[in-house]
């Protein structure tokens, strides 16, 4: 007989955990928060640059998608490497807080228990690993734009140097994130 | 006629006394001073004063002339009044902050400062017809760190303590 190829619902699971795709709603939270990040900058060529709001309407809006798309991808690529290691690191902790929880518990099965642990474990690397990658690439981004805006392109006039800064920033962070540590 | 040779002698001798009335006599002088405080927005800085002068023998249009550290140049007066203003400008390094004096010349007075500057003499002797004190209080040079140097090292900071707890959480 062949082996069955259809996945059992644990399996699917499991892969679901460990895959490179985001739930929805993370993927809302990832777009979201990048559309905010890039959004920011607009406001330091507004203000400080002295860029006019509606005549360069039409860059702010191209730079703003083109950088959250790319800041969005690094949110996913960096939630992805981070996971596994936040759930490596995190999970003797956890399994210790859901054995303590259920210990009285006698008509859980002890793969019941290990389920739950694995199940606790997942959730808590994926919040975590969602919450820091946020932070990390909104503050190389904003790093970026700041050093670049300021100092290396600051002879440029203001629309090259809200192109380029916003472009680098986003390709940059978008590099990095596709390392493998 | 034998007179007239006479007679203008003595005009010749009067001129001197006719032309003594050309000169303002213990003026009082009512002034306005601006130096420049800001050096991010001026190359050089600027001492310009205003003032009216009022003569007691009544004078009126006179033409006055403005030294100051050395240079001199005519003070323009405002058309319909008695108000003239001088100005000059300097790097902002040879006016420090301090009092300085400006010297109002009449016409006399700025023939007899030229004449001494022209042999190279002081010309402190030379009498001013008033001296407006100037108090110029220095400028402010901008600000030490510019604002865009502290966002970069908060952001640079802020950078390394994220690359910093990324790392913690990578050590395995």
């Amino acid at each position: 007989m062949a082996p069955s190829t259809k996945l059992t619902k644990q399996e699917e699971l499991l892969l679901q955990d460990f895959s490179r795709n985001v739930s929805t709603k993370s993927s809302a939270l990832f777009y979201g928060n990048a559309f905010i990040v890039s959004a920011i900058p607009m406001w330091l060529f507004w203000r400080i640059h002295q860029m006019d709001l509606q005549q360069s309407a039409v860059v702010f809006v191209a730079m703003t998608l083109v950088c959250t798309y790319l800041v969005a991808f690094a949110y996913k690529n960096h939630k992805f490497l981070l996971k596994h290691q936040i759930a490596q690191k995190r999970g003797e902790a956890v399994s210790h807080e859901i054995m303590k929880k259920v210990e009285g518990d006698k008509k859980m099965s002890k793969q019941e228990k290990e389920e739950r642990i694995l199940w606790k474990k997942n959730e808590v690397a994926d919040y975590e690993a969602t919450t820091f990658s946020i932070f990390y690439n909104n503050a190389l981004f904003l790093t970026f734009v700041i050093v670049a805006s300021f100092y290396v392109l600051r002879s440029f006039n203001p629309t090259f140097n809200y192109v380029l800064s916003m472009a680098s920033a986003g390709g940059l962070l978008a590099l990095f994130s596709t390392g493998t540590k | 006629m034998s007179s007239s040779p006479v007679l203008f002698a003595i005009c010749v001798a009067l001129l001197p006394l006719l032309s003594a009335g050309d000169s303002c006599l213990s003026p009082s002088v009512k002034q306005k001073v601006y130096t420049t405080t800001d050096s991010t927005a001026s190359i050089e800085s600027v001492v310009l004063a205003e003032f009216s002068i009022t003569c007691k023998n009544g004078l009126k249009d006179l033409s006055l002339y403005a030294e100051f550290e050395g240079k001199t140049a005519p003070a323009s007066r405002i058309p319909g009044t008695n108000t003239y203003q001088a100005s000059f400008s300097q790097d902002h390094k040879s006016l420090p902050s301090g009092t300085y004096t400006m010297r109002i010349f009449d016409e006399e007075g700025y023939s007899a400062l030229r004449k001494v500057q022209r042999s190279g003499e002081s010309t402190d002797g030379v009498k001013a017809l008033y001296e407006l004190p100037i108090s110029h209080s220095g400028i402010w040079r901008g600000p030490v760190i510019q604002s865009e140097c502290v966002a970069a090292l908060v952001a640079v900071f802020v950078s390394y303590m994220a690359y910093s707890a990324r790392s913690r959480l990578q050590q395995s």
